[in-house]
């Protein structure tokens, strides 16, 4: 589905990525991990278009992406999170999901303006489509509260939601279990398989290991921009090289 | 509480629409409806700044734009013989293909940097204003502006712009039309787009949101009513002078919509409607006005920063408190 | 277009230049550096003009006691400033854009009360002109852009060399990091507003003297100054010497080519071809 060749990316001097491959299968989960600063959120970034990268290519569904826009590439179907202010603090949680609702489905600025009655049934569509996102999520609860008077946990679900109701094909989740007690790292794994099992594949960038190794098909290991692991959890988990980053990083804050 | 309010909302606007426009049969005094065109004026001038602020923009600039709309339609009537009518509608035109010409690299930069921006753009409008000499007069400034043309309804009823009171009609229709459109889209999913553009336009974006061109909409719809408010303007004064368009005319809107209160619609039209009628309260400090009116602004910024359309809200939840914990809380 | 005049035009249009760099110097460290929204620094400027004249007509001071003291006295009302007006609302976009603009009117106005609108003058530096092969440059321009490269080669030594230069930049691109690292953000930035408004003051005071003083004058100071730093990139002092001189040379080349109408309208459009290829300016990093 997501075929990534050679992508580099320079910042001035300095190497984020380098000529890093990768695939991702429709319908897997895949991990995508590395200690702090190994290039995780760059290669976001490079994905989804927000910053372009210096040589290298991405092709999603056969169709080359690269250096597209954001929106553009969020109209072809691949919608991430952030992991800082994923969302939007001083709307309900309504709100937020349904402004992601913009373009399933789509609507002219003309036809809003007017309240012409397609407008309107395009309107209930995405109010339907909404709520149903906030339901599979467990948020129906707090669905008219203002999202920055809610707790860290929702609030990383109402990133999750938004991403969501954009309708992805791929989905890319940066640190989603970040700050998250074990009982809510538990609801969100579940969530993640429930966005698995509708057809969504998931690529996921984050920290904690036994979640990694509880939820994802296939584990994808970056270290100082490069690729240096990829498979299966377990056995990426005993690779000499995958070990040697981590502990490389704890030996040297010793 | 609830039933109350749900009753005499959807009547109050219809009603003081009525009331808008029965003003002129109780009154002919010219001061007075020269104010209320005045006012009618700032509001649509606040309530379009507004529409740019919602993608999270402050524009300074925006006495610049009404300052093109102004001398677009009084040239093109004073040279070309225009009819006003053809006018009006083109100075804001004008005004909007103008902001499309900055738009897009304007809407780029940070939003420090946009407001720097427009502040040096109104300025170098002002200064084109004064050069152009030829086409504007400088600042002797553009004179004997003629008054809209006479309408004609269906060979019976004849409106001559002869003295305020059809001013006060137009004006009044124009203001309706800009907040009718401008409410239509705020409420409408176009406006949630804005908010969430600016709120966090990152998020915006990765949703497939085209945020350089929601930016860009926004600004240009608000230069163009502006365009449209000094097209009135020109043939109401009917005398143009660059230095009614300046960067201190441009913070005054800014003064209008934030002391009204940039969050609710109608904090703009509060804003320009109080803060245009007051200094009519200090004409003999006609000179310490802007006194008073950095004095209200420091105020609203310091301590009620949402302006004073949020003081229903303050209000409200200082009841609240009084009251205690209630029972029946919904 | 004869040789002279060309050469005229030229010298002109630097001359001009460095009185445009004098202007945005004070404006790229507030601004630029210290990331305060201060749209009022024109009105700093025009107070640092009135303050010399005030000096130099009811106190008899000479220009050269003016100017320091006038710095002085500016830099002290720089930290009024920012202690109650810009500190609350530092790093809120908003509310910081709503001050500084009804700080622009507050001080205006209080010019336009105070001093009236008619323009001052408070008598030239030293007079006559200089004379070179047909080209002459006034004594007075030529004493405001010496003063002008000695300010800016002396704030470039302050933010490079010095600790506290240091600590600004370090507060330019993080603040949190910087307040980690134990710089103490308040006196460092209340020292900036200092030394950006005593530069304005002494902008001001030489602008006055080589031309007049109104109220209005910081109006186009303002207006200059933004356009230079955005040509020549925020926070950057070397791009504030390129812009103001590209600025300077337009101003001075265009008039007699074409028309000072031009002059506006090439200046505007050199920025927004600047900002449509690098949005940053041409030194700008950030």
């Amino acid at each position: 589905m997501l075929e990534i060749k050679g992508l580099t990316k320079h910042f001035g001097g300095l190497a984020a990525v380098t000529e890093f491959d990768m695939s991702i299968y429709s319908g897997e989960v895949v991990g995508l991990i590395g200690p702090n600063g190994a290039g995780k959120t760059t290669m976001f970034n490079l994905i989804t278009g927000f910053i372009p990268p210096t040589k290298g290519h991405i092709l999603f569904e056969q169709v080359n992406i690269t250096g597209k826009a954001t929106h553009a590439i969020a109209a072809k179907g691949i919608v991430r999170t952030f992991q800082q202010n994923a969302f939007l603090p001083d709307m309900t949680v309504l709100q937020n999901v349904l402004t992601s609702c913009y373009l399933h489905p789509k609507s002219g600025v003309w036809e809003a303006i007017f309240n012409t009655p397609g407008y309107r049934k395009k309107e209930q569509k995405a109010l339907h489509h909404a709520m149903e996102i906030i339901e599979f999520l467990g948020m129906d609860s707090v669905s008219d509260e203002l999202a920055q008077s809610l707790p860290h946990g929702y609030q990383r679900l109402i990133g999750i939601a938004i991403a969501l109701s954009a309708n992805p094909k791929l989905l890319l989740l940066d640190e989603p279990l970040a700050g998250m007690n074990a009982n809510e790292v538990n609801e969100t794994l579940i969530f993640i398989k429930k966005i698995r099992s509708v057809g969504t594949t998931v690529l996921l960038v984050e920290h904690n290991m036994r979640a990694v190794m509880k939820i994802c098909d296939r584990v994808v290991v970056i270290n100082f921009g490069k690729k240096i692991a990829e498979g299966l959890p377990q056995k990426v988990k005993r690779n000499k090289d995958v070990i040697e980053a981590y502990l490389g990083v704890s030996e040297d804050a010793a | 509480m609830n039933k109350a309010t749900q009753f005499i909302k959807p009547v109050s606007y219809p009603v003081l629409i009525l009331v808008l426009f029965l003003i002129p049969l109780f009154t002919k005094d010219a001061y007075l409806l020269h104010i209320l065109i005045m006012t009618g004026i700032n509001i649509i001038l606040a309530i379009s700044l507004r529409a740019i602020a919602t993608t999270g923009q402050m524009s300074l600039a925006h006495a610049g734009f009404m300052a093109i709309g102004a001398y677009t339609s009084a040239l093109l009537v004073k040279k070309l013989g225009l009819s006003f009518w053809a006018a009006l509608p083109l100075g804001g035109i004008t005004a909007a293909l103008i902001a499309l010409l900055v738009g897009y690299p304007f809407v780029r930069v940070k939003r420090v940097y946009f407001a720097m921006l427009t502040l040096f753009l109104g300025a170098v409008i002002r200064l084109i204003i004064m050069e152009w000499r030829n086409l504007t007069r400088g600042s002797s400034g553009l004179l004997n502006i003629p008054p809209p043309n006479s309408l004609n309804f269906f060979g019976l009823y004849n409106i001559v712009f002869d003295s305020k009171v059809p001013y006060y009609y137009l004006i009044l229709v124009l203001m309706l039309i800009t907040l009718l459109f401008l409410y239509r889209i705020d409420s409408s999913r176009v406006g949630r787009t804005l908010l969430a553009i600016q709120q966090d336009d990152s998020v915006a974006e990765s949703v497939g949101i085209n945020v350089t061109n929601f930016k860009v909409l926004a600004w240009c719809l608000g230069c163009f009513f502006a365009g449209i408010a000094g097209s009135f303007y020109a043939h109401f004064i009917k005398t143009l002078t660059p230095d009614s368009f300046g960067v201190l005319q441009a913070i005054y809107v800014v003064v209008y919509m934030v002391v009204g209160g940039r969050r609710r619609f109608y904090g703009a039209i509060l804003g320009a409607f109080i803060l245009t009628l007051l200094p009519e309260f200090f004409r003999i400090l006609k000179e310490y006005q802007p006194f008073v009116f950095v004095g209200i602004l420091l105020i609203i910024t310091f301590f009620l920063p949402g302006g004073l359309a949020d003081l229903p809200k303050l209000g409200a939840s200082m009841l609240r408190r009084l009251k205690g914990p209630s029972v029946n809380h919904a | 277009m004869s040789l002279t005049l060309l050469a005229q035009s030229i010298l002109n249009g630097l001359a001009a230049g460095w009185i445009y760099i004098l202007v945005a110097l004070g404006l790229t460290l507030v601004f630029g550096i210290m990331n305060v929204v201060q749209f009022a620094h024109g009105e700093i400027y025009m107070l640092g003009a009135y303050c010399s004249y005030f000096l130099i007509k009811l106190y008899g001071f000479s220009f050269w006691e003016a100017l320091p003291l006038s710095a002085l006295l500016v830099g002290l009302l720089g930290i009024v400033l920012e202690r109650f007006f810009f500190r609350p609302f530092r790093g809120r976009f908003e509310p910081s854009i709503i001050v500084a603009v009804g700080l622009m009117l507050l001080l205006q106005t209080i010019a336009v009360v105070g001093f009236g609108t008619d323009t001052k003058s408070m008598g030239g530096i030293i007079p006559g002109v200089l004379k070179v092969s047909g080209v002459t440059l006034s004594w007075d321009r030529l004493i405001a852009i010496l003063v002008g490269i000695i300010l800016v080669a002396a704030l470039f030594l302050l933010i490079k060399k010095t600790k506290t230069g240091q600590a600004m930049v370090a507060i330019s691109q993080d603040i949190y990091a910087a307040s980690l690292q134990g710089i103490d953000v308040n006196r460092i930035s209340a020292f900036a507003m200092v030394i950006g408004c005593a530069l304005a003051a002494i902008a001001g005071s030489l602008m006055g003297s080589i031309f007049s003083t109104s109220p209005f004058m910081g109006t186009s100071a303002i207006t200059k100054g933004i356009a230079v730093i955005i040509l020549g990139g925020l926070g950057s002092i070397p791009g504030a010497v390129v812009g103001g001189f590209i600025l300077g040379l337009i101003d001075g080349l265009i008039p007699p080519l074409l028309s000072s109408t031009m002059a506006g309208i090439v200046g505007f459009g050199v920025i927004i071809i600047v900002l449509i290829l690098r949005p940053r300016g041409l030194f700008g990093h950030e």
